[in-house]
């Protein structure tokens, strides 16, 4: 290397503190105060991989901001918002919590959407003794054992016994009774948590595991594998799946023509307005895990009025057109925030972490309560089928029957229709 | 006073007041920020002696960086070390990886040795969703202490850990660039055939050069568990390491010590701005057009750019 000149050395040094200056101005910038607002800050994936559930998210989030602030705010101070993209990427996800809490000098912080973004901020919030209600995380505070934890998701505490549990609750509802499943799981944690409890329970009832296989995300060709799935001719097909390989199963299932009694399990991806315009009658009699749906019996206070408002900016916002999915859930997250703070009459972290372990939430999605975990103190994964599609047209989603609760009973809406396959 | 002791004492003297300025500054968010632009000093520097020294492209920082974040991960499950050993295990492990793809490859040249690199990543990445004991696809957490005396807070001493090793990684390349190491690598290069004819041992400072970059990349990854307390395979792999290690260098001048120095401040902290100010899913929009701009104007880089004029 050449010997840097002095000269030199001075236009780098300008060049550094025009560039830290610019740098500096937009990393700590000043907060407008208004009127002392309350200050509820998260990161939240609206690029990368989990975007389309991220940017549905914030939607619901910022509708539930308008509601409260529409009715007078929170404790008579308006609601503001305060979020960063995490790009998808945990390793940004410590950085902004610390923005979040030490430059924002937020109130009230939430999750990101989904584990891998939510554990990466646990050791900031936790440090500050930060209450944290976030949205379907699986078994992320198993390892930190925070006691100001909440989890809004349906799977509760004991993943392994009861995720699975409800597909086959409703496998044992055949004619002939099931004697062995095929299990498919994508190599990442809520995908292999699944294909674990269905591994599980599948043994408890003596149904014979006849394939049981994981793929690496990146696999974009699935016909190999559902030849081989088709190959030990089970009786039920287990797949547990993200988005883009859901929809790559799906597709390949229905070139093969697979026909199996029971076709499902815990994929993620058939619940999205984008995979039911998509793949339309592929879905026909497809058993799936799920969380929401429009169906009578889940018809709850306030959730009609929320999907009105959620579907008048979706397009706008470019998320989920239908809502069915995490949004409702995302609203619900911030109802539990309100409700604390609102019976506590102050931000106070310990007191509002008090009132989340011991009282019942009247949400958009139920009542919610939490147990000692921070998890559901039940668990309510539904199973739901999708029935009687014919194409792709979504307003059939709008309304009761295209998506039918099967599980739990105390949910259910509809009758089990075998068997799964639809032609190509 | 010799140009080494100057070097290091003048990187001591930055370091003690980026240090008291960010403590006076009392906030951890500069802490998680200076860490994040540090680091990829680190990664930068460490690609820097293979890539802008010796010309062959590694596009499998990201495998090398995630094996030294697994590496401390192992070392904490086995024997409960903390971040400390974590850092050298993961500078053994990353750096006999190196040295093991050196060997491997480095009798591929080109396009086809970057494409071995690459591959590496991807046999890793394959190795460790496979692998329960470091989490396999479901990630692995690591609970650090809250606190860590004499520090204020554990955001500090990662902060001031990672300082020292983008000292001590902008220190290797400064020594290697002024070694008989460095001009080997400068001649191979160059010319690699004419290198080999007048003698440069050519496979044994590959192989030298390959361990080292190994080794600092490990090294820039052991703290990342530790930074982020969970850690999955998709991040560990992200692809945005790869791309950032190879930009930085670029951008700020491959081939000298001070160009990936430069480039990872300017780079990453424009990341990091985005990322907490416009949206941050301008980051790899930002690398690229700052990529396009310079391979245009200034294709060897802010140092390059600033030399070639008088």
């Amino acid at each position: 290397m050449q010997n840097i000149t002095r000269r030199d050395f001075g236009r780098l040094a300008m060049a550094a503190a025009v560039g830290g200056a610019g740098v500096s101005a937009g990393v700590f910038p000043a907060m407008a105060q208004g009127a002392n607002p309350i200050r509820i800050g998260f990161s939240m994936s609206l690029s990368g991989g989990l975007a389309g559930n991220g940017r549905a998210a914030l939607a619901a989030q910022q509708i539930w901001a308008a509601d409260v602030n529409a009715k007078g705010g929170l404790l008579g101070r308006p609601v503001q918002l305060v979020f960063y993209d995490d790009q998808t990427n945990g390793g940004q996800v410590p950085g902004i919590y610390t923005k979040l809490l030490d430059v924002d000098k937020v109130d009230i912080v939430t999750s990101p959407y989904a584990t891998a973004m939510i554990a990466p901020a646990m050791p900031v919030v936790m440090q500050r003794q930060m209450c944290f209600v976030t949205i379907l995380g699986a078994g992320v505070n198993t390892t930190f054992k925070y006691n100001r934890h909440f989890n809004m998701n349906v799977v509760g505490d004991n993943m392994k016994e009861t995720f699975a549990k409800g597909f086959l609750d409703i496998a044992d509802t055949l004619a002939t009774k099931p004697r062995s499943i095929a299990i498919l799981a994508v190599d990442n944690d809520f995908a292999q948590r699944a294909a674990e409890s269905a591994r599980f329970l599948a043994r408890q009832r003596n149904i014979r595991v006849v394939y049981d296989r994981s793929y690496p995300p990146s696999t974009v060709d699935f016909t190999p594998t559902l030849r081989a799935v088709q190959a030990a001719r089970p009786d039920l097909i287990y797949i547990a799946s993200y988005p883009p390989d859901s929809n790559g199963i799906l597709r390949a299932a229905s070139e093969l023509r697979i026909s199996a009694q029971m076709f499902g399990g815990g994929m993620v991806g058939p619940q999205l307005a984008a995979f039911q315009a998509q793949l339309g009658p592929i879905l026909n009699n497809l058993v799936n895990w799920d969380i929401f749906s429009i169906e009578p019996t889940m018809n709850y206070p306030g959730v009609s009025d929320f999907l009105t408002k959620y579907r008048a900016v979706a397009a706008r916002e470019q998320t989920d057109v239908l809502g069915n999915y995490i949004p409702p859930y995302a609203y619900a997250q911030m109802q539990v925030v309100e409700q604390a703070v609102t019976r506590v009459g102050k931000i106070d972290q310990g007191l509002m972490a008090a009132d989340m372990h011991s009282q019942v939430f009247d949400t958009i999605i139920g009542p919610v309560t939490f147990a000692a975990s921070g998890e559901w103190a039940h668990e309510r994964n539904l199973y739901c089928q999708f029935q009687g599609i014919t194409d792709g047209n979504l307003e059939r989603y709008k309304s009761p029957g295209a998506k039918v609760i099967l599980y739990p009973p105390s949910l259910k809406s509809g009758t089990l229709r075998t068997p799964y396959g639809t032609p190509a | 006073m010799t140009p080494n002791l100057r070097f290091w004492l003048g990187a001591a003297l930055l370091a003690l007041v980026l240090f008291l300025s960010l403590r006076l500054l009392g906030n951890d968010y500069a802490y998680f920020a200076g860490y994040f632009v540090l680091q990829y000093v680190v990664l930068a520097s460490a690609w820097n002696i293979l890539g802008g020294y010796a010309g062959y492209v590694n596009f499998g920082a990201a495998g090398f960086m995630a094996a030294g974040a697994y590496a401390a991960i192992v070392l904490r499950q086995a024997l409960g070390l903390e971040l400390l050993p974590g850092i050298l295990f993961a500078a053994l492990v990353a750096g006999l990886l190196g040295l093991g793809t050196g060997y491997l490859t480095l009798r591929l040249r080109g396009v086809y040795f970057s494409i071995a690199t690459l591959c590496l990543a991807v046999v890793l990445q394959t190795l460790v969703v496979n692998w329960d004991y470091v989490g396999g696809s479901r990630g692995a957490y690591i609970v650090h202490p809250r606190d860590i005396p004499p520090f204020t807070s554990y955001a500090e001493y990662l902060f001031v850990v990672m300082l020292v090793l983008a000292i001590l990684a902008a220190g290797i390349g400064r020594a290697v660039e002024r070694s008989s190491l460095g001009r080997g690598l400068q001649a191979i290069r160059d010319n690699e055939r004419a290198a080999e004819a007048v003698g440069v041992p050519t496979l044994r400072l590959k192989l030298v050069a390959t361990t080292l970059c190994g080794a600092l990349m490990g090294v820039a990854g052991a703290p990342l568990p530790y930074y982020s307390g969970y850690l999955n395979p998709e991040a560990a792999f992200s692809l945005a390491y790869a791309v950032n290690a190879i930009a930085m260098p670029l951008i700020g001048g491959a081939g000298t010590w001070a160009g990936p120095v430069i480039g990872a401040v300017l780079l990453a902290s424009l990341q990091q701005a985005a990322t907490v100010t416009i949206s941050s899913a301008l980051n790899l929009w930002i690398v690229g057009w700052m990529l396009v701009i310079f391979v245009a104007l200034a294709p060897k880089g802010i140092l390059g750019w600033f030399r070639r004029r008088p």
